[in-house]
C-alpha cells in the first residue's frame, strides 16, 4: 500500500517537469518572436537544452527499453502487454511525426531554394555586367585621355610639365593628376582640392602594369557612394635618367548619380551573395532544428508511452502476480491500490476476494483443525473403549475400526480400512460376525441392538457372545449409507455369571443334599444289619442288593456333592515356589504305575524357572487333565498321552505353559465352546466338573486355559500360568483381554 | 513443431525485437548527423597572430598587430559571390591578482569588413580606424595583407594601469561571416563554417 503514493508522487513530478518544459519553450518562443537579438541570445541555449533533452531522453529510453526487453525475456507478468502497448503507441506517434517531418523537410528545401532562384542571381549578374559595361566606356575614355596626356607630357620638359598638369586638370574632369618619376617619386601634382598631404603612393599593380607599358585604369570605391577612376600611363620615350618623369596618374571622380547607381547594384549583389551563401547552412540548420524537435517529440512520446504503459499496467501486473500467488495458495496477497478508477475498482474487488478467500480458508482450517481434534479425541475414546467399534458401508467396505474391535474379532482391521471386509479362512469369529451382520442387513434391519452368539468354525477360538448395536450414520447426498457397529464381548461376563450360578448351585447341593445322605446311608446299613441275618432266599438276596444299591448310590452322591463342594469352595491357595517339571514328573509317575496300556510321554523345558503357585491346585489340575485323558483313551490303542512344559511370554508376563494332549476322539464340536462350563461332559459317567474345576484353579492363578482338538485327532489342553505371584493380580485384571487375545 | 522449437523461435523473435529497438535508437541518435551535409571548410589555412606589441605614446598605449589570415579558392569564390567577411581583432588587458581571478581592465574588439566589389572587381576593406574610409585592392592577398596589419590602435591610457601589478595583454584574431542579422547568425549556430578564431597571443604590458 506504500507504492500507491510513491507512484502518484512520481507521476506528479513528471507532469510538473513536462509542464515546466512546455511553458519554458513557449516563453522562449514568445521572446524570440518579439526580438531577434533576444532570439539570437536564446537560440544557442534553446538548442543546447534540446540536445541535452535528446541525450537524456535517449539514455532514459535506452534504460527503459532494456528493462522492458529484460522483463519480456524473463516473462515478467504484464511485460508483453506493456511491450505491445508501447509498440502500438510508438507506431501511432512515430508514423504521423515522421510524415510531418519528411513533409516539412521537403517544404523547407523547396521553400529555401525558391528564395534563391537562378533568375535573381542571373539578374544581379546582368546588372553588374551592365554597370561594368557602362563604366568601362567612361573608364576607357579616361584611359585614352590619360594616354594622350602622357604623350603630351613626354613632349614637355622642365617646369613646363607642371603647367601641363595644371592645364590638363583645368581642361578635363580629373580631380587629381600626379606625375611620378623614378621609385614612384612625385615630380609634380595638380589637384582640385587643396591637399594638406602628399598624394598617396600608387598601388603596386599600377606601377607594375605601367612599367610593362600598359595603360592602367581602375574603378576604386573610396567611400559610401564615392568612386574614383584611377588611370595611369607611362610617358612614351621617358628616359631612364635620374630625375626624369616616368608615368602620370590621373584620378577622375565618378559622377554622384552614377556612383549611387553603382553602389545600389553592388549593394544588392553583395546582400544577395550574403543570403545565397546561407542557403545550404540555412537548410541544414532548419533540418537540424526540425530533427531535434522530431527527436525530442518522438523520444518523449515513446518514453511517455512506456511510462504510461507501466503506470497503466502496473495494477494489471500486480493483479497477475496476485492471481499467481492466490493460485499457489497465498491468500495474504494484497494488490496496492494506485487509483480510484475502474482499475482501482478491479483491484479493490480482487483484494476483497482474496480477503474473503483468506477468511474462508482460515474458517476451513479452523473447522478442519476442530474436526481433526474431534477425530483425534474420538480416536482416543475409541482406542480406550473396551467395546469394539467399526464403521462400514452397505458393501461392507471398512471405514474405521478401533483397537478393541481388533481384539474382539481377533484380526487387525486397521490394515483393511478402505477395503471390503472379508474374513480369511482362519478368521472364524470374523466370519461369523460378518454373517450375522449380513443376515440382518439382508432382512432390511439397519438400526438394531442384539446379543449375538458367534459359533466359530475353528475349535481353537470357541464360541463368543457379543452384545452388538448397529446404527446408520447420517449420510450426505450422493454418499453411500454407512453404519456404525458397536459390539462388546460378554462371553467372559456370561461365563462369570454362569460360574457364579454354578457355585451357588454347588453350595446349595452341598448343603441341601449332603446332609440327608448320611442318615440314608446309615438307615440302609442298619436295615441291612437287622434284616439280612433274619432273611433267607430271595428276600435276603433282595434286601442285600437293595441296601447295597442304596449305600453305593449314596456314596456316589456323596462323591458328587463333594465335587460340587470342591468347585464351590472359596479359593484358599498357598502360594509357594516349586519346580513344575518335578511336579509333573511326580504325578505322571503315579499314573504310569496303573498298567492300563497307555503311554505317558513328557517333554520338559529344562530352563523353566520356579513357578510361584498353589502346588496342590496345580496337582489338582494335572490329576483332572490326566483323568480326563485316561477316560478319553479307554478302548483306544495305541493310547498316548503327552505332557509338556514350556516357557512363554504373554503381554509382557512370563508364563509357564503346561500342555496335555492325547490321541483320543477329542472334544465334541458342539461342546467345545462350553467345555469348561460345569456339568458339560461327553462322557456317560462323570459330573462334568473336572475341566470346570481346572479352569477355576487356572483363573484363580491369573492364568488362562485353552482347549482344542488336534488336527490329527485327539484333544489338546494348554494351561498358561504366570511365573511370578506379583504379576498374577495384573494378569487376573487383564483376564478379559487375555481371553480376547486367545481368540 | 516441438515445444523446444517454438521456444527457440520465440527467443529468436525476442532477440530480433531487442536488436530492432537498439538499431532504431541508434538511428534516432544519428539523425542530426544524417541530416548534416558534408561541407568543405572555406577558411582552411593558417590563422595566427604573428606578432604584437604595445607602445606607450604620450600616455596612450597603442597596439600593433601582425596577423596571418587564411586564403584559399573557397574564400575567393565566396567573396566573388557577394559574401562579406569580418576580420576581428579582440584585445583584453587584465591585471593579475594572486589569489583571485584577474581583473579586467580593457576588452576591445576591432571589427573590419572585407568584401568583393563586383562592379569594380576589387576587394574592399572597411576599417573603422580609417575614419569610415575604405580601401580597395586588386587582389585578395593585398587585401589580407592590409587587414593583417594593425598599426597604432589606441587601446588604453596610462591612467587605466596605475594600480600596481602585472598587466597582461591578450590578442586574438577571428574571422566570421559579416552582415548577418542576429536571428540568422543564431540559425547558423549549428553549421556556420565561416567562423574561426586564433589562439590568444598574450604578453605583459610594458610600463
Amino acid at each position: 500500500m506504500v507504492a500507491a503514493p510513491l507512484s502518484s508522487r512520481r507521476t506528479s513530478i513528471m507532469i510538473a517537469i513536462w509542464v515546466a518544459v512546455v511553458l519554458g519553450g513557449l516563453i522562449a518562443l514568445f521572446l524570440s518572436s518579439q526580438n531577434s537579438a533576444q532570439f539570437g541570445r536564446l537560440q544557442p541555449w534553446i538548442l543546447l537544452a534540446s540536445a541535452v533533452a535528446v541525450a537524456v531522453l535517449i539514455v532514459l529510453l535506452a534504460r527503459k527499453v532494456l528493462q522492458l526487453v529484460a522483463a519480456y525475456r524473463s516473462g515478467v507478468p504484464g511485460s508483453r502487454l506493456t511491450s505491445r502497448t508501447v509498440i502500438v503507441f510508438g507506431a501511432l506517434v512515430a508514423l504521423p511525426l515522421l510524415t510531418v517531418y519528411l513533409f516539412s523537410l521537403e517544404f523547407l528545401n523547396r521553400g529555401i531554394d525558391s528564395w534563391f532562384r537562378v533568375e535573381i542571381k542571373q539578374g544581379l549578374n546582368d546588372a553588374v555586367v551592365l554597370s561594368r559595361s557602362a563604366l568601362d566606356l567612361r573608364m576607357r575614355e579616361h584611359a585614352e585621355r590619360t594616354e594622350r596626356f602622357a604623350g603630351r607630357l613626354a613632349e614637355g620638359s622642365g617646369e613646363g610639365v607642371l603647367f601641363l598638369l595644371e592645364d590638363e586638370l583645368r581642361e578635363s574632369a580629373a580631380s587629381e593628376i600626379v606625375l611620378y618619376g623614378e621609385y614612384e617619386r612625385i615630380i609634380g601634382a595638380a589637384s582640385r582640392v587643396v591637399a594638406d598631404a602628399l598624394p598617396a603612393r600608387p598601388p603596386s599593380d599600377l606601377v607594375r602594369r605601367v612599367n610593362n607599358g600598359e595603360i592602367y585604369v581602375s574603378l576604386e570605391p573610396i567611400a559610401e557612394s564615392q568612386y574614383i577612376v584611377r588611370t595611369a600611363a607611362a610617358l612614351p620615350g621617358a628616359s631612364l635618367a635620374r630625375g626624369d618623369a616616368r608615368f602620370v596618374v590621373v584620378v577622375y571622380e565618378l559622377p554622384r548619380q552614377l556612383a549611387e547607381l553603382t553602389d545600389a547594384v553592388q549593394r544588392s549583389y553583395s546582400q544577395y551573395g550574403d543570403l545565397a551563401a546561407l542557403r545550404e547552412p540555412l537548410k541544414y540548420s532548419f533540418r537540424l532544428t526540425l530533427t531535434m524537435v522530431l527527436l525530442v517529440t518522438l523520444l518523449g512520446a515513446i518514453y511517455g508511452a512506456i511510462y504510461s504503459a507501466e503506470v497503466l499496467f502496473k495494477p494489471v501486473q500486480d493483479l497477475m502476480a496476485g492471481t499467481r500467488a492466490v493460485a499457489k495458495g497465498d491468500f495474504g496477497t494484497r494488490v496496492p491500490l494506485t487509483s480510484h478508477d475502474e482499475m482501482g475498482f478491479l483491484v479493490q474487488s480482487f483484494n476483497d476476494m482474496t480477503k474473503r478467500l483468506r477468511r474462508a480458508r482460515e474458517e476451513t482450517e479452523r473447522s478442519r483443525l476442530a474436526a481433526e481434534n474431534e477425530r483425534e479425541r474420538l480416536a482416543i475414546i475409541l482406542a480406550r473403549l473396551s467395546a469394539g467399534v467399526i464403521a462400514i458401508d452397505r458393501r461392507f467396505v471398512l471405514q474405521r475400526a478401533n483397537d478393541s474391535a481388533n481384539g474382539i474379532l481377533g484380526v487387525d482391521l486397521t490394515t483393511r480400512i478402505g477395503r471390503e471386509l472379508v474374513a480369511a479362512e482362519n478368521e472364524g469369529i470374523l466370519q461369523a460376525f460378518l454373517e450375522a451382520l449380513q443376515a440382518r442387513f439382508a432382512a432390511g434391519r439397519e438400526d438394531w441392538r442384539e446379543q449375538i452368539e458367534l459359533r466359530a468354525s475353528s475349535v481353537k477360538t470357541g464360541s463368543r457372545v457379543l452384545v452388538c448395536a448397529c446404527v446408520p450414520l447420517p449420510q450426505a447426498v450422493g454418499e453411500s449409507a454407512q453404519f456404525v457397529i458397536v459390539f462388546d464381548d460378554v462371553t467372559h461376563l456370561l461365563q462369570a455369571q454362569r460360574d457364579a450360578a454354578w457355585g451357588e448351585v454347588a453350595r446349595r447341593l452341598a448343603h441341601e443334599i449332603k446332609n440327608p445322605l448320611t442318615p440314608i446311608q446309615l438307615s440302609a446299613e442298619r436295615m441291612r444289619r437287622r434284616l439280612l441275618p433274619g432273611l433267607v432266599g430271595a428276600d435276603a438276596d433282595m434286601v442285600d442288593r437293595s441296601t447295597h444299591t442304596i449305600v453305593q448310590q449314596v456314596e456316589s452322591m456323596k462323591q458328587m456333592v463333594n465335587d460340587f463342594s470342591e468347585y464351590a469352595r472359596a479359593p484358599s491357595m498357598h502360594i509357594a515356589a516349586f519346580d513344575l517339571n518335578r511336579l509333573v514328573a511326580e504325578v505322571t509317575d503315579l499314573y504310569r504305575t496303573q498298567d492300563v496300556g497307555i503311554d505317558i510321554v513328557t517333554h520338559f523345558e529344562t530352563d523353566l524357572e520356579m513357578v510361584e503357585a498353589d502346588r496342590a491346585g496345580i496337582r489338582q489340575i494335572l490329576n483332572n487333565l490326566l483323568t480326563n485323558a485316561f477316560e478319553a483313551l479307554e478302548g483306544v490303542r495305541p493310547a498316548i498321552i503327552e505332557l509338556g512344559t514350556a516357557r512363554s511370554e504373554s503381554d509382557g508376563v512370563a508364563c509357564a505353559v503346561l500342555t496335555v494332549t492325547d490321541n483320543g476322539p477329542g472334544f465334541q464340536d458342539d461342546l467345545l465352546g462350553r467345555i469348561f462350563d460345569p456339568y458339560v461332559t461327553s462322557k456317560p459317567r462323570g459330573t462334568g466338573l473336572g475341566l470346570a474345576i481346572v479352569k477355576k484353579i487356572v483363573d484363580d492363578h491369573g492364568g488362562r486355559i485353552e482347549a482344542q482338538n488336534r488336527p490329527g485327532g485327539g484333544a489338546l489342553v494348554r494351561v498358561m500360568l504366570p511365573l511370578r505371584e506379583r504379576t498374577r493380580a495384573a494378569a487376573r485384571e487383564r483376564r478379559p483381554e487375555l481371553w480376547r487375545e486367545r481368540a | 513443431m516441438t515445444p523446444s522449437a517454438q521456444n527457440n523461435r520465440r527467443q529468436d523473435a525476442r532477440h530480433r525485437g531487442a536488436g530492432f529497438a537498439v538499431v532504431l535508437l541508434a538511428l534516432l541518435a544519428m539523425l542530426p548527423w544524417l541530416a548534416a551535409p558534408a561541407l568543405a571548410d572555406p577558411l582552411d589555412g593558417t590563422l595566427e597572430i604573428q606578432s604584437a606589441f604595445v607602445n606607450n605614446a604620450s600616455g596612450v598605449y597603442q597596439l600593433h598587430v601582425r596577423t596571418r589570415y587564411p586564403a584559399n579558392e573557397e574564400t575567393v569564390a565566396a567573396l566573388r559571390d557577394g559574401v562579406s567577411l569580418s576580420y576581428d581583432i579582440d584585445v583584453t588587458v587584465n591585471r593579475e591578482r594572486r589569489f583571485w581571478a584577474d581583473a579586467g581592465v580593457v576588452a576591445l574588439k576591432l571589427e573590419r569588413e572585407l568584401n568583393y566589389h563586383s562592379v569594380s572587381e576589387r576587394y574592399v576593406v572597411r576599417d573603422p580606424l580609417a575614419n569610415g574610409e575604405q580601401k580597395s585592392f586588386a587582389s585578395l592577398d593585398e587585401a589580407l595583407a592590409a587587414l593583417g596589419n594593425v598599426e597604432a590602435w589606441p587601446i588604453l591610457v596610462a591612467s587605466q594601469v596605475r594600480e600596481p601589478g602585472e598587466y597582461l595583454v591578450s590578442v586574438r584574431a577571428s574571422i566570421r561571416r559579416g552582415r548577418l542579422t542576429d536571428a540568422l547568425r543564431a540559425l547558423m549556430f549549428w553549421s556556420d563554417d565561416w567562423q574561426r578564431e586564433s589562439e590568444w597571443y598574450t604578453w605583459s604590458l610594458p610600463r
